[in-house]
């Protein structure tokens, strides 16, 4: 293997190495986020959403939280639609 | 052309034959010194950039892996395009001008040809397993991901926030109940609101690469089930079950979906 | 419709709801802006998105996924998300309808994203870069033209192979420019 055929493929090599490894990838980086907590009041009457009272609206003013049914899911069950 | 009662002789196609042989053999061989020098660079390079890799979905090296298997493939097709244009060229053009096989100069000559074109063909099979091989090398050069140590590192990162948050309505202290993956609603023991927890980006992780890791915990049973011939059904059902109750125990609330998942695999394997 | 219990909503998500908020991920919307389209908050649409490819990996007749495939196609046209589209250059928003409507643009992309990858680029990136066209729309146009072009390769198998070819082949020299060449360039027959 002469000098000439080695720098062919270490070439190709580092160039594409710095292509691996400065290009931006689709979508960014991955953001490493720490777990959080969360609550959502009803924006029109300001009560806080009890478990009791379902997910889908707001037990004291009716206003919709969301406009979906509910199904049996892997937390989230029938039983959470807001009677 | 060749009169009557003339012996057919060629003694240019047969140089024209060695010597597209010899250039054949030659061009292989540096194509596969080729591929040899770029493998033996580029498998170092392929570990460390796993290694110091950040990106959960590797994809540095991912890329940096496509990168040598498109050249690989470019080789290959260099090889197929000399292969069609030069051996099979030859052959076209031989089999027109040479007497037919019927006749005792012809069968020489055809005889010639069918040597011919078995040893480049030969060879060109070999060169073949060659860049399989160095595809295969590239491919597990860098190993596999450390799921285990991940989902151990995350276990422990949950024991260690798990009592750490407060209502969003009434401040009171809200241990999570368990290590979700996915955002859930998790309600106050004091005040019954609904709160909204949110797993880390590492948690979330653990979801995403749970049958990776199931997987490699149960690739042994994989193993011994592909390679055992006959094939038998029985060794793939027992793989599928021991890989689906990893796959449980890492992500417990998953179990009911994935056990549907098992009862779809068994189907496939003509099992159920 | 189908009586099929795989294909009932999740949740009150349809496959067509589901198929078109991939597609619109796909082209820069967040789960949060998908979540808040579909009018759901975000463990409802978390546990929407875990459970419809539960369904698709269950189905052995692959009825799903191909309805997915559809529907994905069709994302443009979903009301849900017709006032969410996400910012591109006028280029790009020029680039992005022509991919639908080209087939010929469509098709050539689709063999420089390939070769993209061959030389080691993020393949969708470059498509956003060079053409600012997002992969979730770059997607749709693939859903969409994938029957034509079946009945193109079916019509004219050799036409449609040297077309590819005279493709791959502007790429390649292309990308190979970018990297100084390629490894066995110097050997010959």
């Amino acid at each position: 293997m002469s000098d000439e055929e080695k720098k062919r493929a270490q070439s190709y090599l580092e160039k594409l190495k710095q292509t691996a490894l400065q290009q931006q990838h689709y979508g960014g980086e991955i953001k490493q986020t720490p777990a959080s907590m969360d609550a959502r009041d009803c924006p029109n009457c300001g009560a806080g959403r009890a478990f009791r009272h379902g997910l889908t609206s707001c037990a004291y003013c009716g206003f919709v939280f969301m406009d979906t049914t509910l199904t049996d899911g892997i937390y989230i069950k029938k039983e959470n639609n807001s009677k | 052309m060749f009169g009557f009662g003339r012996k057919y002789d060629n003694p240019a196609l047969i140089a024209e034959i060695n010597e597209t042989q010899q250039r054949w053999f030659a061009f292989l061989d540096k194509l596969e010194a080729r591929v040899g020098e770029m493998c033996a660079a580029a498998i170092p390079e392929l570990k460390t950039v796993f290694a110091q890799d950040k990106d959960p979905y590797k994809r540095a090296h991912g890329h940096l892996l496509s990168g040598l298997q498109g050249q690989l493939s470019l080789i290959r097709t260099k090889a197929n395009d000399a292969r069609e244009e030069k051996i099979n060229g030859l052959i076209y053009a031989a089999e027109g001008v040479i007497p037919p096989i019927t006749s005792a100069e012809g069968s020489k000559y055809h005889q010639l040809l069918h040597t011919f074109r078995m040893a480049c063909f030969n060879r060109h099979h070999i060169f073949e397993e060659k860049l399989h091989v160095a595809m295969e090398k590239l491919q597990a050069a860098a190993g596999e991901r450390d799921l285990e140590t991940a989902y151990r590192e995350q276990l422990e990162a949950f024991e260690a926030i798990k009592d750490k948050f407060n209502c969003q309505q009434c401040g009171g202290n809200i241990t999570i109940p368990k290590m979700f993956f996915i955002a859930t609603y998790v309600s106050c023991p004091f005040c019954q609101t609904q709160n909204t927890f949110l797993p880390s980006t590492g948690a979330q992780m653990v979801l995403h690469d749970a049958r990776a890791l199931a997987e490699q915990r149960t690739a042994h049973l994989r193993q011994l089930a592909e390679r055992t011939q006959p094939r038998n059904p029985d060794l793939h059902r027992q793989y599928y079950r021991a890989m689906i109750n990893e796959w449980n125990k890492i992500v417990p609330d998953m179990a009911g979906e994935n056990e549907k998942f098992y009862e779809r695999l068994l189907k496939d394997i003509g099992h159920y | 419709m189908s009586e099929n219990p795989l294909l009932a909503p999740i949740h009150g998500i349809s496959l067509e709801d589901y198929s078109a908020a991939c597609a619109k991920m796909g082209s820069g919307l967040s789960e949060e802006q998908v979540a808040s389209a579909l009018g759901v908050e975000l463990p409802v649409w978390q546990e929407v998105n875990l459970l419809w490819p539960e369904r698709m990996k269950q189905d052995e007749t692959y009825h799903i996924i191909t309805l997915f495939g559809q529907y994905f196609g069709q994302a443009d046209q979903h009301p849900k998300f017709s006032n969410l589209q996400p910012t591109l250059s006028a280029e790009g928003a020029d680039n992005t309808a022509r991919i639908k409507t080209d087939k010929a643009f469509y098709a050539e992309l689709e063999v420089a994203r390939q070769v993209a990858y061959d030389y080691g680029q993020d393949g969708a990136q470059w498509i956003l870069d060079n053409y600012g066209i997002p992969l979730g729309d770059f997607q749709v146009a693939a859903s969409n033209w994938n029957e034509q072009i079946h009945r193109d390769i079916e019509a004219d198998f050799e036409g449609y192979n040297a077309q590819q070819a005279a493709y791959r082949a502007k790429y390649e020299k292309f990308f190979a420019a970018a990297q100084g060449g390629n490894v066995a360039d110097d050997i010959e027959f």
